[in-house]
């Protein structure tokens, strides 16, 4: 483990690094949309990896993060650089909103919530709420990034600015993994009425793994608003929080696992694209497999040291 | 009083449609705690596969007979279906964690739904308008047609029947202990691998029903209408108190009526929206549904 740190990090920045200069423009796409979809997964798993909360409706806050970027630009005539804090902000506030009247609710009930909540969400877009949405078309032609009157419009530049969010993102996870917050979410995970008798504050706890991975996922879709300078409704629906959620369970949970997750779960059909009508038949049954194979994830994570006579049940999790 | 009489009638109509679908959710939920996504398509799969029994193999000829042929084939055959994906994707992972069952089902999900696309193909299929007769009866006002009395008719029949068979037989006795218990049903001598099978039988089956009336009362149908169907059905049991099935009944009912009444008085681009804050505001009020059971916490 302490090796993969030392190593692993190292190689995977390197390779992110030096990617670009061996793909072409169709691949530097799809380089850019899994550096994003990284981010949003790895803000997924906050919430339902490590506080294990079944958030089945994450594409909502990172369309939330994506239309503040596009309205505010579009609309309000802001520079894209501007416009990242309130793309932070605004879906952190609806997270800890959506997350207060409904985190108590036991597991599947949740979930059915926050697929709810992400319908009515992409429902409002579609009908033009406010007047600013654009309805089903959604908003396009938005400006290119620009940072102290330099404008960084090449595709390389979105590359390197989702790689600096994804930096970003993975510092914040390794502060959490060691921060007080961090061993609270996972004790509440394993067992929230034990957390609660030890004096975790349940409830606040659970609301905060909302409102971070909510903004988090934000400034994913600010960057994703930037990278098609386009948004509409359908790229925030509810199959796409389908996607996130079985990317971390699929992957499961860990840094790495959720990133072999992305690469397994939207890489890999991206590189099969030529058999479109066989493609998701197959992948269907690859994700039956992949649970069969290993039902807790391709990678699954490891929390603190716990003596190996502890673990002889293995039933942590799920 | 017109339009709120005759979106009574059609949401009843829908709303049965939504709870034959939502009792095989409950059902599996009730047992296995688990989510069973892959339901809503083999709903759809139920009406494709109803469509090509008439064409194909009764020839095109509206009978009773061929209505009856329909009916049982179908029902056999998604039945089977659903077998299979309990044996597959869901009993290998009978001791994972919860939620590597739940992304099996989404698995299965994309492999029923694309599977559907790949033997029908991608357009929209179109069911026979004289499969039933074309009767329609006007009372003071309000149109039935022949098609949504039969809905309801049967709808009810059923509901009535799978109550009896969980209430009052053996079988149904094995079932409500396993969905208890297992670990205790297991000791008392109930087969619950058994139990679990009859149980994907039993949902499937009246999926399957489901699935023809829905083909036989819109007539298009699609091989992604699953999602569509299944997710209303799924939030009917929700609504209802997922596990239980008389909640399932009166959510599916609640569901259908609610979603005429929207359709008929506000707008229909709003419908989704508005079902689902439905939801929301019950599952606030009420964070198990209607006639969910409270349950307390084992510390």
């Amino acid at each position: 483990m302490n090796l993969l740190n030392r190593f692993g990090y190292a190689g995977f920045f390197l390779v992110i690094l030096t990617l670009p200069a061996i793909l072409d423009a169709r691949w530097l796409t799809v380089g850019t949309t899994f550096l994003i979809f990284s981010v949003v997964a790895l803000s997924e798993d906050i919430i339902l990896g490590k506080a294990g909360m079944f958030n089945m409706g994450h594409a909502l806050f990172f369309g939330l993060g994506a239309y503040t970027t596009a309205v505010l630009n579009s609309s309000f005539g802001w520079p894209i650089v501007t416009t990242l804090p309130l793309a932070i902000l605004i879906p952190a506030l609806g997270g800890i909103l959506i997350a207060g009247p409904i985190v108590h609710l036991r597991g599947d009930y949740l979930l059915v919530t926050t697929i709810g909540f992400n319908i009515v969400f992409v429902q409002a877009l579609q009908n033009d709420v406010f007047g600013v949405t654009g309805g089903p078309n959604g908003i396009f032609s938005l400006d290119s990034l620009s940072l102290f009157g330099k404008s960084f419009d090449s595709p390389l530049a979105v590359y390197y600015a989702a790689f600096l969010v994804l930096l970003l993102t993975l510092w914040v996870m390794r502060n959490l993994q060691a921060s007080k917050t961090g061993r609270a979410l996972h004790y509440l995970r394993e067992d929230h009425i034990a957390a609660e008798s030890i004096g975790i504050n349940t409830r606040v706890y659970k609301i905060f793994a909302f409102g971070l991975g909510a903004g988090l996922a934000g400034l994913a879709g600010g960057i994703y608003a930037v990278q098609y300078a386009a948004v509409s409704p359908e790229a925030f629906n509810f199959m796409q929080s389908v996607l996130f959620f079985a990317i971390v369970i699929v992957g499961g949970s860990s840094v790495p696992g959720v990133l072999i997750g992305v690469l397994v779960m939207f890489v890999l059909p991206e590189v099969f694209r030529e058999f479109a009508t066989w493609r998701y038949f197959i992948f269907g049954f690859a994700m039956i497999l992949a649970m069969i194979l290993r039902p807790r994830g391709i990678w699954p994570a490891k929390f603190g040291r716990v003596p190996k006579y502890l673990l002889k049940g293995e039933h942590h999790g799920g | 009083m017109d339009t709120f009489l005759q979106q009574l009638v059609n949401g009843l109509t829908i709303g049965s449609m939504f709870a034959l679908v939502a009792l095989g959710y409950t059902m599996v939920y009730g047992v296995m705690r688990l989510i069973n996504f892959a339901h809503g398509d083999l709903v759809a799969a139920s009406a494709f596969v109803g469509l090509t029994v008439y064409t194909q193999v009764m020839g095109g000829k509206a009978t009773l007979a061929a209505v009856l042929v329909i009916f049982t084939v179908t029902v056999l055959v998604i039945a089977c279906l659903g077998v299979v994906l309990e044996r597959v994707a869901y009993r290998p992972l009978r001791d994972a964690p919860r939620l590597s069952a739940v992304v099996s089902a989404l698995g299965a999900s994309l492999v029923i739904q694309n599977g559907i696309m790949l033997i029908w193909g991608p357009r929209m299929l179109v069911f026979p308008g004289d499969l039933i007769p074309q009767i329609t009866w006007n009372l003071g006002g309000v149109v039935i047609s022949f098609i949504q009395l039969l809905i309801l008719v049967l709808s009810c029949v059923l509901m009535v029947g799978l109550y009896l068979f969980v209430d009052k037989t053996r079988i149904g006795a094995a079932i409500r202990a396993s969905s208890i218990d297992q670990d205790a049903a297991k000791l008392m001598g109930i087969n619950v691998n058994r139990i679990i099978m009859v149980i994907f039988i039993i949902g499937s089956a009246l999926g399957a029903i489901g699935g023809l009336f829905i083909g036989l009362y819109y007539r298009g149908i699609t091989f992604n209408m699953g999602w569509q169907y299944g997710l209303y059905a799924f939030v009917a049991a929700i609504i209802g108190g997922i596990g239980n099935i008389p909640g399932a009944m009166l959510g599916g009912l609640l569901l259908g009526l609610f979603n005429a009444l929207i359709a008929g008085y506000v707008s229909s681009t709003w419908a989704d929206a508005f079902t689902f804050i439905m939801l929301i505001g019950i599952l606030i009020v009420r964070p198990t549904g209607i006639l969910g059971e409270r349950v307390a916490e084992k510390v």
